[in-house]
């Protein structure tokens, strides 16, 4: 079977007013149905470019090059009508900051069903009732009574939780993932992760990984992707990446978690 | 909720009570003689005394001042024997100059206010906020910089020169509008268009201006925010994500200076409605200032401070109902 | 940086001082520089006053009846409201005193008393905003109860109540009072809530824990961080107080006759604006354009200083 998501020679570039700038040169990878890759970097490593020019979500002005395939079907360069389609529905995101994600004029119920009615089911009633199943699958408590809450009602990991499964209520082939745990406590963060990759697991999702941090990536990712300035610097499998970097970079990134080598190796 | 009101409430009669006892000290102690004023060139020190017998003016302050707020709940009765005259509740005094009483008088041109103030409304909003909507939406274009460059303009103009302007214009050089008259709806309702239409726009051009960079302003924000993003990477159709997810967060903060901008015009747009000649209360307001005449002045101060208080209390009301984050708790 | 910089950072540009990079950005717009030119140009004409006087040859209260055509209701003679060499723009209709020398006596009450209450309002709003924003508590609550019941008064209306009932005196002097009195609030809501956030910042917690007196945290760490929306703010009351001044003089409670004032020239041409448009055009294009340029300068103001924290 062939791999559900191809990113060839990806380059996206910025107009300014000293000329374009390439803020992604040339990324290339591929993730397979059902697997989970990291894409690693600092913050203007473009990790979050790569990701939004997947979603074809990059700000007014960028220019893409290169190729990205979803199950065989090219999206550069795609209409925004068509795209707008498989946004959502083929592929979707979930946020950094799921406060300011999240808009806090519309209960939690409305914004996850708004969703699931622009691509499935116009009725109202059923989308109600699968606003109400997806927040008992994040394992959010006494959904039926959420689902009427607004943002600012939840606490911090409740309301990525609630991004999970408004991401997910359409059962998208691809799933992108920016740096979903950083904004949360330390405890919350490790739960958030487990439900991720639980999710992602019984579903069958392909998964796209975004974290500045390595030591989020072992525990979740299959393979890594490391990006500085925008350019490609290491690329394998999770166990090559983390025991034998070939790049001084990975090695500094490295350096800088804390070692539990236990935990890395295991 | 309840408590939160009769809070709210009991702040609003605080304030209004605050408002009387400044507005009488200042005549009290400032003004000069009322008597004297009402007695005119012909006068002699009886009549004076008499004058002031009747109106209470030779009472010390404080029973003057609990006269004024008892006729307003209790209503209260002026001068004795032959003379007495009741004033029923709310009383607010007869005016020096007319012998009408002030209540009656505030009723008869309240309607006048409320139709320039609700007229200049329909028009500044619709314009204000669909130019900056055009604006945000159209951020950096030719149309966006020309917009609010004459919104900048138009905020600048003291109103009192664009009513001029207008009158001179449409007026006198067109002639495309008669001068504005005091005509009934029922009675003529072209006239009572054209006489209301100059009010209007003079009054409304200032506020429109405001609105649109406010809204241009707002529209721009919220356009930047992370929900947006979100929104347009569910794959929601651009016009619902315009719709739903930008416009509510970014009118309901014009909603809210909206309410305490109409809920002061109803107090009587004193300039506009001098300038024209309409009969509103913000023109009795200017007459009754020019001619010293107290109970008036006093009834103009109070209704303009009463609509205030009461619009910041609407307001906030409904901006609980506008944004789910704003909680009622008693104070 | 021996690196290539980070594209936002290329973007910025090098680093100035705000002071000069604000300057910088104003030069370069040209409403900006168009608005301060006419502005520069108003307060010359304020301070040459006499000047102008003199060399046109007619004082702001000088009767010129022979510019006016008695026969017509005294109509200035001429077509433009009697421009002629002698009276650069005109004529009073009736008594046929110099606009231009009223223009020009009337732009000093005019600024004057702008710039007074300004000032006032400023040192109202930054004292009581600073008192209630550092020392909270009861100090707070007492001011701002204030705060809210001035904000709740039918300011105009008072405003003109008071100055009709008050002895005419000096008629500057109270409008500046006046006019401060309401004012102030609006700047001090906003100095009180940035006075609040700064005294929990973490250099001025530094300072106080290093024992600095409390002066000392006002002068030295409070108010400086308050510099840039300080002088946005004022700069976006001038043209608000110029046109209150104007208002409640075109009301007839402003400075007394005869001293000129721009509201009180529109004023007393409302009986004359279907025959004589330039009486009420004159001033009103004046006091337009001045209003106009301060809330150009205070709005581009406040765009730089918002540039320079974004950067």
């Amino acid at each position: 079977m062939s791999d559900l998501l191809v990113v060839e020679d990806l380059t996206v570039t910025f107009p300014t007013t000293r000329g374009p700038v390439e803020v992604v040169k040339g990324v290339s990878f591929t993730v397979g149905r059902d697997e989970t890759v990291g894409i690693v970097g600092e913050s203007g490593s473009g990790k979050s470019m790569t990701s939004l020019a997947i979603m074809g979500l990059l700000p007014k002005g960028a220019r893409t090059r290169g190729s990205v395939r979803l199950d065989g079907t090219e999206l550069l360069g795609r209409p925004e009508r068509e795209l707008r389609r498989l946004r959502g529905d083929q592929l979707s995101m979930i946020f950094q900051d799921p406060l300011s994600s999240l808009n806090p004029y519309y209960t939690v119920g409305l914004q996850i069903e708004e969703m699931y009615r622009a691509h499935r089911d116009k009725s109202r009633r059923n989308a109600r009732q699968v606003a109400v199943e997806a927040l008992a699958q994040v394992g959010l408590p006494e959904p039926e009574r959420r689902v009427d809450h607004y943002p600012h009602q939840f606490s911090g990991g409740q309301r990525q939780r609630v991004m999970i499964a408004m991401a997910l209520v359409c059962g998208p082939k691809l799933l992108i993932a920016d740096e979903p745990t950083t904004a949360l406590d330390v405890t919350v963060q490790a739960q958030i992760l487990r439900l991720l990759a639980d999710l992602r697991r019984e579903s069958g999702t392909g998964m796209v990984f975004i974290t500045h941090d390595l030591a989020v990536i072992s525990s979740i990712a299959t393979r890594v992707l490391v990006l500085r300035r925008g350019e490609q610097v290491e690329y394998g499998t999770a166990e090559q990446v983390f025991a034998e970097p070939r790049h001084d970079y990975t090695r500094m990134l490295l350096d800088s978690i804390p070692r539990i080598d236990d935990e890395v190796s295991a | 909720m309840a408590r939160y009101l009769a809070g709210r409430l009991a702040g609003v009669v605080l304030i209004l009570f605050l408002v009387c006892l400044f507005t009488f000290v200042i005549f009290f102690t400032l003004s000069p003689d009322p008597a004297v004023m009402i007695c005119g060139k012909t006068c002699t020190p009886d009549r004076i005394d008499q004058i002031r017998d009747v109106l209470g003016l030779n009472q010390p302050f404080l029973t003057q001042f609990t006269g004024f707020l008892g006729g307003i709940f209790a209503g209260r009765d002026y001068g004795h024997g032959a003379n007495l005259v009741h004033c029923a509740a709310p009383c607010l005094g007869y005016s020096f100059q007319t012998n009408q009483s002030v209540m009656d008088m505030v009723v008869e041109r309240l309607p006048v206010s409320a139709t320039v103030a609700i007229g200049a409304a329909v028009l500044w909003l619709l314009f204000g906020i669909l130019a900056g909507l055009l604006s945000a939406v159209k951020e950096g274009t030719w149309w966006d910089r020309t917009a609010m460059g004459l919104a900048l303009g138009g905020s600048s103009i003291p109103n009192y020169v664009l009513a001029l302007a207008l009158q001179y214009v449409l007026v006198v050089r067109l002639q495309v509008l008669p001068f504005p008259q005091a005509v009934a709806f029922g009675d003529d309702p072209v006239v009572w268009f054209q006489s209301y239409l100059m009010p209007w726009i003079v009054l409304a051009t200032g506020y429109a201006c405001l609105y649109a960079r406010l809204t241009r302003a707002n529209v721009i924000d919220t356009l930047a925010e992370n929900f947006m993003r979100t929104a347009r990477s569910k794959g929601l159709s651009p016009a619902l994500t315009m719709r739903r997810h930008a416009l509510r967060p970014a009118l309901t903060p014009i909603a809210t200076i909206f309410g305490m901008d109409f809920a002061a015009l109803l107090g009587g747009a004193l300039i506009t409605e001098t300038v024209f000649g309409l009969n509103g209360v913000g023109k009795m307001a200017a007459d009754s200032i020019a001619k010293n005449d107290q109970p008036v002045i006093m009834a103009v101060t109070l209704l303009a401070a009463f609509f205030v208080v009461i619009g910041n209390v609407v307001v906030d009301l409904v901006y609980t109902r506008l944004d789910p984050r704003v909680r009622i708790t008693a104070r | 940086m021996t690196v290539a910089a980070h594209p936002q950072q290329q973007v910025a540009g090098a680093p100035a001082t705000s002071g000069r990079r604000v300057a910088g950005a104003l030069l370069r717009d040209r409403a900006a520089v168009l608005s301060t030119a006419y502005l520069t140009l108003i307060v010359l004409m304020a301070l040459g006053a006499p000047l102008i006087s003199a060399i046109i040859g007619h004082g702001p209260n000088d009767f010129d009846t022979a510019a006016v055509n008695t026969d017509l209701g005294g109509i200035p003679h001429g077509s433009l409201g009697g421009i002629s060499a002698g009276h650069p723009l005109g004529v009073e209709p009736q008594n046929g005193r110099d606009i231009l020398a009223r223009i020009a006596y009337g732009a000093r009450v005019s600024l004057l008393i702008a710039a007074a209450a300004t000032a006032l309002t400023t040192l109202l709003g930054v004292v009581l905003g600073m008192l209630a924003g550092f020392y909270q508590g009861w100090v707070d609550q007492v001011i701002c109860r204030v705060m809210d019941f001035l904000m709740a008064f039918p300011a105009l209306i008072f405003m003109i109540a008071i100055l009709s009932s008050l002895p005419q005196g000096n008629r500057s002097v109270l409008l500046v009072v006046v006019i401060s009195v309401f004012g102030w609030p609006y700047l001090a809501r906003v100095v009180r809530g940035q006075t609040m956030t700064l005294v929990n910042r973490e250099f001025v917690e530094a300072a106080r824990a290093s024992g600095a007196s409390t002066g000392a945290l006002v002068f030295k760490e409070i108010l400086p961080n308050l510099r840039s929306s300080l002088i946005v703010m004022t700069t976006l009351a001038v043209p608000g107080y110029v046109g209150t001044e104007a208002g409640l003089s075109f009301l007839g409670v402003g400075v007394a006759p005869p001293t000129p004032s721009w509201g009180q020239m529109i004023a007393s041409s409302v009986g004359w604006y279907a025959v004589d448009p330039m009486y009420f055009a004159v001033p009103g294009l004046f006091l337009f354009l001045t209003v106009l340029s301060l809330t150009v300068l205070g709005d581009r103001l406040r765009a730089a200083f918002d540039a320079g924290e974004a950067s």
